[in-house]
């Protein structure tokens, strides 16, 4: 990994060359150090922060955020952004759990369903975004109030009981295997495959290259518009899973369900390393800023501090991070050989 | 090519769209067709209003601000507080008009000055400033008003003509004179549009921005004196979620959320289109809900108009290939 740099890289001093790669791998390290800091302070503040029970809380509270957090990272990487996780999730949630209602032996079938819809609408995002041209702040903003707006229509100020969801739904996402939640395992494992496949696939590989730098892209041949319609439907897909699991684990499904989350999620994402302006960061990093706002949240609800107090602390976390974030690309662009354009295209 | 429909197209299309809604809501109810009914309906869109104008600023130079809702909130507690003690609103205002401005000013730094994704950045604000306002306010809600905090978001002049409405006039105008008519409005839309020419040019580009946000502050600082006399309570969590109705508002304007591009008179007329929208469709008794998927499919529809106008043009020289589209320069 060291061995071959000096040869590639003639007449540049190697300390700033070693302290960009070092920042490179605190992108995710950061964030499981600020973990660990947080993790011993509130362990120090409050008792009960590091029992096994509450550790489990934790993990349950943050899993499903952690895949909503990735999928919202795949399309940060493209140099996009989705505010209509929140809302895909929803009408997603709903309409498999209308099903669901209806239909009590569908099976494995209702993850399919819920999959489906997910991409479905993520794709919608996805072509008004790279084949409409539109910014995907703006358009991902229609969208989540169409969606939402869809599910209200549809719901007609109805919600679903958990008395009218079979009873396998809501008894499988309370399994355990071997003392852990199948539900934190699951997510664990949907987080985990999606960052192999951003890893190891081409197509994969593609996302952090339209969204480190666009225009290059194209001119080594990429189909950019393909590769950001495929970012969207793939977090559309994660999405939609997500909200199936919201619906199953907290049984009622309201037509409210998941609003606010398109906040939550990026915010998780910046907090874990993502850049907001593209090509750089990893999923994992994004399901780890997850577990860090479940953190906080619990433990300043274990020290019965202010609701308010969080959304402050929060706030001022995301600000932080993105500042050390930009701190941190100008050290590794600055260490990268024959990036003095670096600061244009970037 | 793009500069062959003039720029008040799309401002025409919206008060075409204005006058149908209009006569659709006149369909409703007899009772529509009135002039103070009219003149008090758009008390509804005063709050976002302000709002939009001071993101339009901002959108204008090439960045964006989410937090403005948050600092609604603020302004709102704090004015609150002074209200609490007694303090004559004359008095109060100006402070926490400095405060709300201070707020803008700290976005405005981390922005322009420390180069940071603005998108980002007021995500993180607008959760900090939300927490301030809670913290500042307490949960509970303030509803004590002393009358005169009340004047400005309540009261009607002549009987019939609301304060508010010649607030958001008087605001309209200033920041449209500002942004059409001097050097510094000048500067907002040569930096929206090329930020690396505007600072050749010898512009203080991040000086601007900030004054770009500052000013996206103080407005929303005197929605939150609006907030207060239409809603007579102030709280932690005033506002929250309005940010999504202004941004369509400055969208529907024609605003390019790129940088650059918008009129003031775009977000009066997309404001007063919503406003009439909602009108109509309360007095035709659709849900709230329903609302909200029609504002959705407007923001779509509005978002994809570019797409259209695309698809039109390159439709046009499908059929006329040889046009080479010279001595159109004077459009």
């Amino acid at each position: 990994m060291t061995a071959p740099d000096p040869a590639l890289v003639p007449g540049r001093a190697p300390p700033r060359r070693n302290l960009g790669r070092l920042a490179l791998r605190l992108r995710v390290s950061g964030v499981v150090l600020f973990l660990v800091i947080l993790g011993i302070a509130f362990s120090i503040l409050t008792p009960h922060f590091a029992s096994l029970q509450n550790i489990g809380v934790i993990a349950s509270n943050a899993s499903i955020l952690a895949i909503v957090a990735a999928a919202q990272a795949i399309v940060l990487l493209t140099r996009n952004l989705d505010v209509s996780v929140g809302s895909i999730m929803g009408l997603t949630a709903y309409l498999s759990a209308d099903y669901a209602a209806h239909h009590p032996d569908v099976g494995v079938l209702l993850v399919v369903i819920a999959l489906a819809i997910g991409a479905g609408l993520g794709a919608v995002n996805g072509l008004i975004v790279a084949y409409g041209r539109v910014s995907p702040l703006i358009a991902t903003l229609g969208t989540m109030s169409l969606y939402r707006g869809a599910t209200y229509v549809y719901a007609h100020g109805q919600e679903i009981t958990s008395s009218r969801l079979p009873r396998w739904v809501l008894q499988t996402v309370d399994l355990r295997i071997g003392g852990l939640p199948l539900l934190v395992l699951v997510c664990g494992a949907v987080v985990v495959a999606a960052a192999l496949f951003l890893r190891l696939f081409p197509f994969g590989r593609r996302i952090y290259a339209v969204g480190s730098n666009p225009l290059a892209s194209v001119f080594y041949g990429l189909r950019t518009e393909r590769v950001v319609l495929f970012a969207y439907t793939l977090a559309g897909l994660m999405c939609g899973f997500a909200g199936l699991l919201y619906a199953a684990r907290v049984g009622t499904v309201t037509v409210v369900l998941a609003s606010g989350w398109e906040l939550t999620s990026l915010a998780g994402a910046v907090l874990g390393g993502v850049s907001v302006a593209g090509g750089s960061g990893s999923l994992i990093g994004a399901a780890l800023g997850a577990v860090v706002l479940a953190t906080i949240d619990n433990g300043l609800v274990l020290l019965a501090i202010p609701e308010f107090w969080r959304m402050f602390i929060q706030g001022t976390a995301i600000v932080l991070a993105v500042t050390a974030d930009v701190l941190i690309n100008s050290q590794i662009r600055r260490s990268l050989k024959g990036q003095r354009f670096g600061g244009k295209l970037a | 090519m793009k500069a062959r429909l003039p720029v008040s197209s799309w401002e025409v299309t919206l008060v075409v769209a204005i006058v149908a809604a209009g006569c659709w809501s006149a369909t409703l109810s007899p009772y529509y067709l009135s002039l103070d009914q009219i003149l008090d309906s758009t008390r509804q869109f005063i709050i976002p209003g302000l709002l939009a104008i001071g993101l339009a600023i901002v959108v204008i130079t090439g960045e964006i601000d989410i937090s403005v809702a948050s600092t609604l909130a603020v302004g709102a507690v704090l004015l609150s507080k002074f209200s609490a003690f007694g303090v004559p609103v004359w008095l109060a205002v100006p402070p926490v008009l400095v405060v709300c401005a201070l707020l803008g000013t700290l976005n405005g730094l981390l922005v322009a000055g420390l180069g940071l994704p603005s998108l980002a950045v007021t995500l993180g604000t607008m959760g900090a400033f939300r927490g301030l306002a809670f913290i500042i306010g307490s949960e509970v809600g303030y509803t004590d008003f002393d009358d005169s905090y009340l004047y400005t978001g309540s009261d009607y002049v002549w009987g019939i003509v609301p304060v508010a409405l010649l607030l958001f006039v008087a605001v309209a105008l200033a920041i449209g004179f500002l942004l059409h008519r001097t050097v510094f409005g000048r500067r907002c839309f040569a930096v929206g549009n090329n930020k690396d020419a505007a600072w050749i040019a010898g512009i203080d580009v991040t000086r601007l921005k900030t004054i770009a946000y500052m000013l996206a502050g103080v407005l929303a600082g005197l929605a939150a004196l609006v907030w207060i006399g239409q809603y007579g309570s102030a709280r932690g969590d005033n506002a929250d979620g309005l940010i999504l109705f202004v941004v369509t508002a400055v969208v529907l304007a024609g605003v390019d959320i790129n940088g650059g591009k918008g009129t003031v008179l775009g977000i009066v007329l997309a404001l007063l289109l919503l406003g009439t929208l909602r009108n109509g469709m309360g007095l035709a008794n659709i849900a709230g809900p329903t609302q909200t998927l029609v504002f959705g499919a407007l923001l779509v529809a509005g978002v994809l108009r570019p797409l259209a106008l695309r698809v039109l043009a390159e439709a046009r020289n499908f059929v006329r290939p040889a046009s080479s589209g010279a001595g159109k320069a004077g459009s």
